[in-house]
């Protein structure tokens, strides 16, 4: 080869070739984690918005905007003493200005402004909204100012003078015989003539309507995390059970819990059983059991399923957590059981047998305890997949929406509120809630996870 | 003495396979033979089933919605599976020669696959909106593409002039050396706004507007609805399969390596005759899993429901659960079961031709 | 021997004064869907007929279902878990009906006071098995600033296709960001456009035929696209007309009245008039669709006469009226017809009053496709979508969709 007949390389350019393998070997890991972090990234960015579907994406948008923040807080303090979580209660008293501007010469005039009886989204929330912030919101124009600035046309880059007018208004809290609520929301309104545009606002508007008429905002007094966090409060507080007035969000992650809780703990009295007796014990009959085994982690749910559903029906437990527990099937954890029962020195056992102790005692007292590290694997790796079991809680839980588990409850919302309605960020912000409980578990057991790479893959 | 012992054993390993045995048969062995047995009837889940014979059979075979779905699980089958395993191995071959990926760096590779196929089927399905954020960087790559282009070519130029200079003082500089390619890059970039700026090149302002999901269109056997939806599965399984990859090629012991190379291999020849040939047993896994797992895609064709057409999204799994409750009709258990059973079948014959023709477990 | 009668006797009375005590507190369970509906049912069951309920003796566990509602009830009848009062869309009823799950209302008064069309539309083989609650037909709602705004005339009920298209794009072609309405690929509006025409989805022998009159309908509904009065929903982020209408990216919506509760939260500001659907200038007729659910008593149920009597309470005239003056539905007694508040003049009684004579002005066929249920819509939405999305031509589309009815109505 002709690489011998070059001159030897300096020390440093072996040092450097090193460094470019390991430069490059950097740039796949950050190119890989900023595609996959960035997804989720942006999609929670997008949960936070007011609409996820606004043509074009904004990047920077008043939930992400620290000053934002702090009008917001200011706003929640003065509205509810809250600068958290804002809302109207007893004693409140906002000031509230809009800016609005028009060419020099076209009337200003004074905005018709509003606190309207509004109902927040669409879907369950109507049903269970009773109190009203304009059955005590009182709205007085407390002054106004007024300033001239020249404008720049955009096209033609003429100037031409502009008024801008201010107006302050003082929303305030009364209370009817002593018997003021608090309300979470003050949504607020302006009309004003096209002639003027809004320039500026105390609060970033929610949204134009009317064509650029009404300048509306969904709660004025909305407190910092009320304000970032909003489609998170709302799909927590809006989807509820109307007869027991239950949060239906943590209904199903109850489900999902006891769902997950039970595969676990049958997962191991299954697993640990079999896959000792699979390892251990010779026996006529271990070789087509274990063909069994390999046999039915092959076949897809779906031949089983109408069967199982109707095993599950003739019992009645349809809509039970129960049914969706006891259809798992347990045999890749037995086949990891016994994998590392086979690993598992004979010695001990033998010693035990010596001293008179039978199968099962040896199995309860000497192997199990020393089975603890495939244990936890084991259970991690079903309760991972039991919380995120789309198939069986789909089929075997409908009915009522407390019983759903997790993942069928995200698809409730997403025909509820992913369609026509088309309140997005809902959905968005319940998939991000429902993702928190295994995110938790991951970093608790992240080593247990990481380092058994091999049955991790299976999913 | 021996002999006592193996019956001993026998009733011992009966017992203690019992609650496992009694699972497995009810909801697995006899839920197969009843599929079985409805797959041959006219059941309707509430009126005795009748016998019928072959006829389930017989009408599958001409209903053009069982034969679309059948295609699109066949295709989507192998085409994610292919996909996502060269892939993985790719960036695993790539990136092998860090030390082992450890702690936030594996976090992220392992966040797509805890997620539920809920939660991240919604957030694509909110990514491929036709108005949404997917449909926004595909237009503004198509917009830009004589930007985009020319970046590209000052970048090679570039890194191509850096690497022949550098190649005059000593031989052995990669074309694809990472540091000559920031400085590449920082001039390329450099260059593509001073190109945009004063607008050598053309920008267009086409409004996009791409149906990832509601459309009809077929590209390569497969409905674009499906291949969105294999974007998704192959972002979710990559990170995860490359990590299993990664941990496969680091147990090739090195000696392998130096023995390839004292024969005069080339490092892609050493790639054919050692490291794929080592990591045969991963990738036999990684395979049969991932065809077992897409053939049975059902999560995804679900939740997308009414955002694409039924046979842009239909899968073989999806028809089965479809005849069982089908919307505003009277359930067609036979059909459903007959349906079921062919994707078992279809299942087991696949991972049997892998088995035979593609990659072997190696023995031992 | 005497004894042992006596003791027979003995525990048959006791079963009938068990039997007794048990009628004494009878629990009905209901169910009906999710969304905003439980807020009306809710309304009706703890306010509305309160102490009527509490004086008939019953108890009544209300559970709403949201998701696939008529796969839960399936689901739950042949599990024979289901509740005992439940809701049935005219559009799946057959699969309630035909396997006898609906127990068969024996109540001419109840069935005399209803609309004959909505009667008609729950009877199966001659024998009425639900009562329907209330029903939808579609309108044309618009946004008064737009047109406004745009100096064209408002819709109204002379508009024919022709004109209606006319006002459209001139809407969508003097203002800059508002389309004239949003086209969606989807029967259930499509289809004020074809019964307009004297098309029927099944001719007299039961069978499904694209002609020329529905072919026409067809072009002109796909063609409102490239003629500057529409666009495709979709395209502008909206999955349905009246999402175009709320968000202000549409003049118009053709909706129900279900739209009524969606304008009053994603755009309570809005000054929106309605109208009639326009009729097709050919026929000088109106196509509508009724939407219609009914309650259902289970046939299967233990207090089917209790059930009953709660359907008669549910839909009696007082619960009726409280419903419509919710703006939420109309009601399905023709007594109610010209009430007093479907004759107001704010823009919510309008569009209730105009939903309401959908129901009997030109050709209204109801949402509902015999045994083949669902199954009917795929071919005719596909097509609609493939011409939409520019997938496929007028021609190929509809050849394609006939094919397909001829396969399902092979057999």
């Amino acid at each position: 080869m002709d690489t011998t007949e070059r001159p030897l390389r300096p020390l440093n350019v072996l040092r450097r070739r090193q460094l470019a393998v390991l430069a490059w070997v950097y740039f796949v890991f950050i190119g890989l984690a900023t595609v996959i972090l960035g997804t989720f990234a942006i999609a929670f960015a997008a949960s936070l918005k007011d609409n996820p579907l606004e043509n074009p994406f904004r990047f920077i948008f008043p939930q992400i905007t620290p000053s934002v923040w702090i009008t917001a807080a200011d706003l929640g303090r003065q509205g509810a003493a809250d600068p958290w979580w804002g809302g109207f209660a007893p004693g409140g008293e906002l000031v509230f200005s809009l800016t609005y501007a028009a060419p020099a010469g076209v009337d200003l005039v004074t905005p018709e402004v509003e606190v309207p009886r509004r109902k927040p989204g669409s879907g369950l929330a109507a049903a269970i909204t009773t109190t009203f912030a304009s059955d005590y919101a009182l709205v007085e124009l407390t002054g106004t100012s007024d300033r001239f600035f020249v404008n720049a046309d955009m096209e033609t880059g003429q100037e031409t003078r502009w008024l801008a007018r201010t107006f302050d208004y003082k929303i305030s809290y009364e209370a009817q015989d002593d018997k003021g609520v608090r309300v979470e929301r003050l949504p607020f309104t302006a009309l004003a003539p096209r002639t003027q545009t809004l320039l500026e606002a105390t609060l970033p508007v929610t949204r134009m309507e009317r064509r650029g008429r009404v300048a509306s905002w969904n709660n004025i007094a909305p407190g910092a995390l009320g304000l970032i966090l909003n489609s998170y409060r709302r799909v927590i507080n809006e989807t509820v059970d109307l007869s027991t007035g239950d949060r239906l969000i943590f209904k199903w992650m109850g489900n999902s819990f006891q769902i997950a809780v039970g595969r676990v703990v049958l997962m191991i009295v299954l697993s640990s059983l079999a896959g000792y007796a699979l390892a251990r014990l010779r026996f006529r009959g271990v070789r087509l059991v274990f063909v069994l085994v390999i046999f039915s982690m092959t076949v897809p749910v779906q031949v089983t399923f109408i069967s199982n559903y109707l095993v599950v029906r003739d019992l009645g437990l349809l809509n039970s957590n129960w049914s969706v527990i006891m259809v798992m099937i347990a045999s890749v954890h037995v086949l990891l059981m016994k994998q590392y029962f086979e690993s598992f020195p004979r010695e001990i056992e033998e010693a035990a047998m010596v001293g008179g102790a039978n199968r099962f005692q040896i199995f309860l007292h000497i192997v199990l305890p020393n089975a603890k590290p495939a244990l936890i694997i084991n259970a991690i790796m079903a309760f991972q997949g039991a919380w995120n079991d789309f198939f069986w809680p789909f089929v075997l839980v409908t009915n009522p929406p407390s019983a759903l588990a997790m993942p069928v409850g995200l698809l409730s919302l997403r025909e509820s509120y992913g369609g026509g309605q088309g309140d997005w960020s809902l959905v968005l912000a319940g998939a991000f809630i429902s993702i928190v409980p295994v995110l938790i578990m991951f970093v608790l057991f992240q080593n247990y996870i990481v380092n058994n790479q091999v049955s991790e893959g299976i999913k | 003495m021996k002999k006592a012992g193996i019956n001993h054993d026998t009733l011992t390993g009966w017992l203690f396979l019992a609650p496992f045995l009694v699972s497995l048969s009810v909801f697995f062995l006899w839920a197969i033979m009843r599929t079985a047995w409805f797959s041959l009837t006219d059941y309707d889940l509430f009126r005795t089933p009748n016998f019928i014979g072959l006829e389930n059979y017989a009408r599958l075979v001409s209903d053009d919605l069982f034969l679309t779905a059948l295609r699109n699980s066949i295709s989507f089958a192998t085409i994610v599976t292919a996909i996502q395993t060269v892939l993985a191995l790719l960036l695993a071959v790539l990136v092998n020669s860090a030390a082992r990926a450890k702690g936030l760096v594996r976090t992220v590779f392992y966040f797509p696959s805890i997620m539920s196929s809920a939660a991240m089927t919604l957030i694509f399905l909110w990514l491929f909106q036709r108005q949404g954020l997917m449909t926004s960087i595909a237009g503004n790559v198509a917009n830009l593409r004589w930007i985009i282009l020319s970046f590209f070519a000052l970048v090679a130029v570039v890194q191509v002039v850096q690497v022949t200079l550098a190649r005059r003082k000593y031989a052995e500089v990669s074309l694809f050396d990472p540091f000559f390619l920031i400085l590449s890059a920082g001039v390329g970039a450099a260059g593509a706004v001073f190109i945009r700026i004063n607008g050598w090149l053309p920008v267009y302002e086409e409004q996009f507007l791409i149906s990832w999901l509601n459309t009809k269109e077929v590209f390569l056997f497969m409905p674009r609805t499906l291949w969105s939806v294999a974007l998704m599965n192959i972002f979710t399984t990559v990170p995860t399969l490359m990590l299993l990859f990664l941990a496969g090629l680091q147990s090739i012991p090195s000696s392998l390596y130096d023995a390839a190379k004292m024969d005069g291999a080339t490092s892609i020849q050493s790639f054919f005759s050692v490291t794929l040939p080592s990591l045969t047993p991963v990738t036999f896994a990684v395979v049969t899993l991932g065809l077992i797992g897409t053939l049975q895609m059902f999560d995804q064709v679900a939740i997308l429901g009414a955002a694409a057409p039924l046979e842009s999204r239909i899968t073989l799994a999806y028809y089965t659960y479809y005849n069982t409750f089908p919307p505003g009709g009277s359930p067609n258990i036979g059909m459903a079961s007959a349906a079921a059973l062919t994707l078992g079948l279809l299942t087991l014959v696949i991972v049997f031709l892998q088995r035979q023709f593609g990659i072997k477990e190696r023995i031992g | 021997m005497l004894k042992s009668i006596q003791g027979r006797l003995l525990l048959a009375s006791a079963f009938a004064l068990g039997a007794a005590s048990l009628a004494q507190a009878q629990t009905v369970r209901v169910s009906g869907f999710g969304g905003s509906d439980p807020a009306v049912v809710n309304g009706l069951l703890n306010d509305v007929l309160a102490d009527e309920i509490a004086a008939l003796g019953i108890e009544v566990e209300y559970a709403p279902t949201d998701g696939d509602y008529s796969q839960f009830i399936l689901n739950a009848l042949s599990a024979d878990t289901a509740p005992d009062l439940f809701y049935t869309d005219i559009f799946w009823s057959r699969s309630i009906f035909t396997p006898g799950q609906a127990a068969p209302v024996d109540n001419p008064e109840l069935a005399a006071a209803l609309l004959p069309s909505l009667v008609d539309a729950f009877t199966y083989e001659g024998q009425l098995y639900s009562v329907a609650k209330d029903f939808n037909t579609l309108a044309v709602h618009f946004d008064k600033d737009a047109f406004d705004d745009a100096g064209v005339d408002y819709l109204d009920e002379n508009d024919t296709w022709d004109s209606f298209q006319e006002k459209l794009a001139s809407v969508q072609g003097s203002l800059e960001d508002v389309y004239g309405v949003c086209v969606v690929p989807d029967y259930a509006r499509f289809a004020a456009f074809a019964l307009a025409t004297g098309w029927k989805p099944f001719n007299d022998e039961g069978k499904t035929v694209l002609d020329d009159d529905f072919k026409r309908a067809f072009s002109f509904y796909t063609g409102l696209i490239d003629a500057g009065a529409g666009v495709l929903a979709a395209d502008i982020g909206e999955g349905w007309t009246g999402g175009c209408l709320g968000s202000g990216k549409a003049a118009v919506a053709m909706e129900g009245a279900w739209i009524i509760g969606y304008l009053k939260d994603a755009a309570p500001s809005m000054e929106y008039g309605t109208t009639l659907i326009p009729s097709d200038p050919e026929t000088g007729n109106r196509g509508n669709l009724i939407f219609t659910v009914g309650w259902t008593v289970n046939a299967n149920s233990d207090v089917k006469d209790a059930a009953a009597k709660l359907v008669d309470l549910l839909t009696s005239e007082k619960a009726q009226q409280w419903v419509l003056e919710q703006g939420l539905a109309l009601p399905s007694r023709s007594a109610l017809a010209d009430n007093a508040f479907l004759m107001g003049d704010s823009k919510e009684q309008i569009a209730n009053r105009m939903v309401f004579r959908g129901a009997s002005e030109g050709h209204v066929e109801p949402y509902f496709f015999g045994d083949l249920g669902g199954a009917w819509l795929e071919p005719v939405n596909s097509a609609l979508n493939a011409v939409l999305l520019g997938e496929s031509d007028v021609e190929t589309a509809l050849s394609e969709a006939q094919a397909q009815y001829d396969a399902l109505q092979a057999n």
